[in-house]
């Protein structure tokens, strides 16, 4: 009998909107947060202690911290990564029947951001362990190579995690995917919402966005150096030192600052780095001032 | 259209791929012919020496291939196939370029990959046109009593719409695009033809418009009287398979043989439909 007509999906009914927000999520907060993450890891360059205090002021924000990485970095992340896979899976590339420059940047754009939300797990993984219930970290998390970061021993516990040859080639490719899918994101996004409209107005889009892209690409690769060239020791060093003090003038309180640290002495760590990584290519000490 | 070409050296006849099909839903099989050379011949007037002959390269005798043209200038877009790889119309695409320029050997055809195969390299278009209906792609100006004179159009606005009423409705930019994909319904069992048209038109409707609607849209919500319905378009584009479907990938613009700005159009619907999105969001 009659097949009923069909009857569009939820996704379908509110797709322009989703649309957008997907592409606003992309640029705010999404890339927002990634060029001030860029740059402040890039105060690594300066010194140990400039990272380390940027850190700070970053947990100063105490119990909002989770609120804020919530809601202006994980939830819109899964928004955009979760729109951006079925988005990817309602196209078709055919860049071998039309190598045309814009279709590459199309089929590139799905392809790094494949690779961005992969490298984005992966690093929230390596770095914090994705859950913070002790259980898991030290069961799961930690000997899976996780959630080496301490934020109070910024500098030398990301260092330490830096080791190697795979580490480091990962990160590259994951923040050079990350960097294109921002600045390309924005041309199409300035498209989509019809800021450059005319052909010369969207060729100067283009340079512009290019040219944000190396500047990023140039902040990023900066934040990639610092800790391949950060000594560990000085650091931990340093750390010690401006922990100490906040303690002393009261504004940490050492039993809730334990788990911000670096567990077990920076000797072990360091072992257990060298351990992971035989050639231990430490890029000397860092200046300090 | 490039310039006819001189013959290429040392050619007298050359090799003809086609991806053929009996009918709607049946199974797509290459099948080569060989074609004898004559100078500036185009791509219609070898199927017409293909459906003559009715002979493969190796002796069968086969069904004369069918295709679609009607104008043979360029102008009315039937004739929209997939010529070696890349989607034009066959009657203005010529032999001596294709051979020159691109294969040497043989020349490769296909139908459109985004539409239903009728039968060989013809295809139903009717998604293209159920677009157009729903773009409301027409001014209204039916009536009972004489409306007069219609209202002057600036010639700025006149320069910016001239490029987009030259849309031949072929197809091309819905080819070429990643984000149009095939939409093919078949007719069930105990389905009558009418329950069958109005599921395709659903169907279709919640499918891509296409940039080809998009330009039209634009077009028409720029003429004056056109511009009545604007907002009633606009609500089609920001519907179901709207404009938000555009990953755009450029190659519409890129593919299109009347060289619309598809891009821009698209680009200026974004603007407009943002507007529009907003204006009906703080005016309910
Ligand atoms: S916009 Fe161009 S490619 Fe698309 S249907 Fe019209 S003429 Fe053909
Ligand atoms: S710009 Fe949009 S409509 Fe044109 S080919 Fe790309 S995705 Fe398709
Ligand atoms: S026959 Fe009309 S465009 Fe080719």
């Amino acid at each position: 009998m009659a097949e009923p007509t069909p009857q569009p999906t939820f996704f379908q009914r509110h797709e322009f909107l989703i649309r957008r927000l997907h592409s606003l999520s992309g640029l705010i907060p999404v890339g927002a947060y990634m060029c001030v993450h860029l740059m402040v890891n890039a105060s690594l360059l300066n010194s140990p202690a400039s990272y380390q205090k940027a850190v700070y002021q970053i947990h100063s924000l105490g119990s909002f911290l989770p609120i804020v990485e919530w809601g202006f970095i994980f939830i819109p992340i899964l928004f955009h990564a979760i729109f951006g896979v079925v988005i990817i899976a309602g196209g078709l590339p055919n860049t071998g029947n039309y190598p045309y420059k814009a279709n590459i940047r199309y089929t590139l754009q799905r392809a790094t951001g494949v690779i961005a939300f992969f490298f984005i797990v992966y690093h929230v993984f390596h770095m914090h362990g994705w859950f913070h219930w002790d259980w898991w970290l030290d069961n799961v998390a930690r000997p899976l190579g996780g959630a080496r970061f301490a934020p109070y021993n910024a500098a030398s516990t990301l260092t330490l995690a830096f080791r190697g040859v795979v580490i480091p080639l990962v990160y590259a490719i994951g923040v050079t995917s990350c960097v294109y899918h921002l600045a390309n994101g924005i041309w199409t996004m300035g498209i989509t919402w019809g800021v450059w409209t005319s052909p010369a107005a969207q060729r100067r889009a283009t340079a512009v966005c290019g040219v944000f892209g190396l500047l990023l690409l140039a902040v990023a690769f900066g934040s990639w150096s610092g800790p391949l060239r950060t000594d560990p020791e000085d650091a931990r060093a340093v750390e010690q030192k401006m922990y100490n003090a906040k303690v002393a003038s009261g504004e940490l309180d050492p039993q809730q600052a334990e788990h911000k640290r670096a567990s077990g002495h920076l000797g072990e760590e360091t072992a257990a780095a060298a351990t992971e990584d035989s050639q231990q290519s430490n890029g000397g000490a860092t200046k300090s001032h | 259209m490039a310039e006819p070409q001189s013959k290429p050296a040392s050619i007298d006849s050359f090799e003809v791929r086609i991806l053929r099909q009996e009918a709607p839903g049946r199974a797509s099989y290459w099948e080569r012919h060989r074609v004898d050379y004559e100078p500036q011949m185009n791509v219609i007037s070898v199927l017409q020496k293909i459906a003559a002959k009715a002979t493969t390269i190796d002796g069968r005798s086969v069904t004369p291939v069918a295709w679609d043209c009607n104008c043979l200038e360029e102008i009315c877009g039937a004739c929209t196939m997939v010529i070696n790889g890349r989607v034009r119309q066959a009657c203005s695409a010529l032999v001596d370029n294709l051979l020159q320029q691109e294969d040497p050997n043989e020349i490769r055809l296909e139908p459109m990959s985004k539409f239903p195969v009728v039968r060989d390299l013809m295809v139903d278009r009717s998604r293209l046109f159920r677009a157009l209906e729903k773009a409301r792609a027409w001014v209204p100006v039916d009536g009972y009593y004489e409306l007069g004179p219609g209202p002057r159009v600036s010639p700025e606005v006149q320069e910016q719409a001239y490029p987009l009423s030259k849309c031949m409705s072929c197809g091309c930019c819905l080819e070429a695009c990643p984000q149009y994909t095939k939409v093919e319904l078949t007719r069930l069992s105990g389905e009558t033809d009418e329950e069958f048209q109005q599921r395709k038109r659903a169907t279709y409707d919640q499918s891509f418009i296409g940039a080809h609607a998009i330009s039209q849209i634009m077009l028409f919500n720029m003429h004056p009287t056109g511009k009545h319905e604007a907002a009633a378009r606009l609500d089609q584009l920001t519907a179901p398979g709207g404009i938000q479907i555009c990953g755009n990938a450029q190659n519409c613009v890129a593919v299109c043989p009347k060289e619309i700005p598809l891009t821009t159009s698209i680009a200026r619907a974004g603007r407009a439909t943002t507007a529009h999105v907003i204006k009906k969001w703080f005016d309910r």
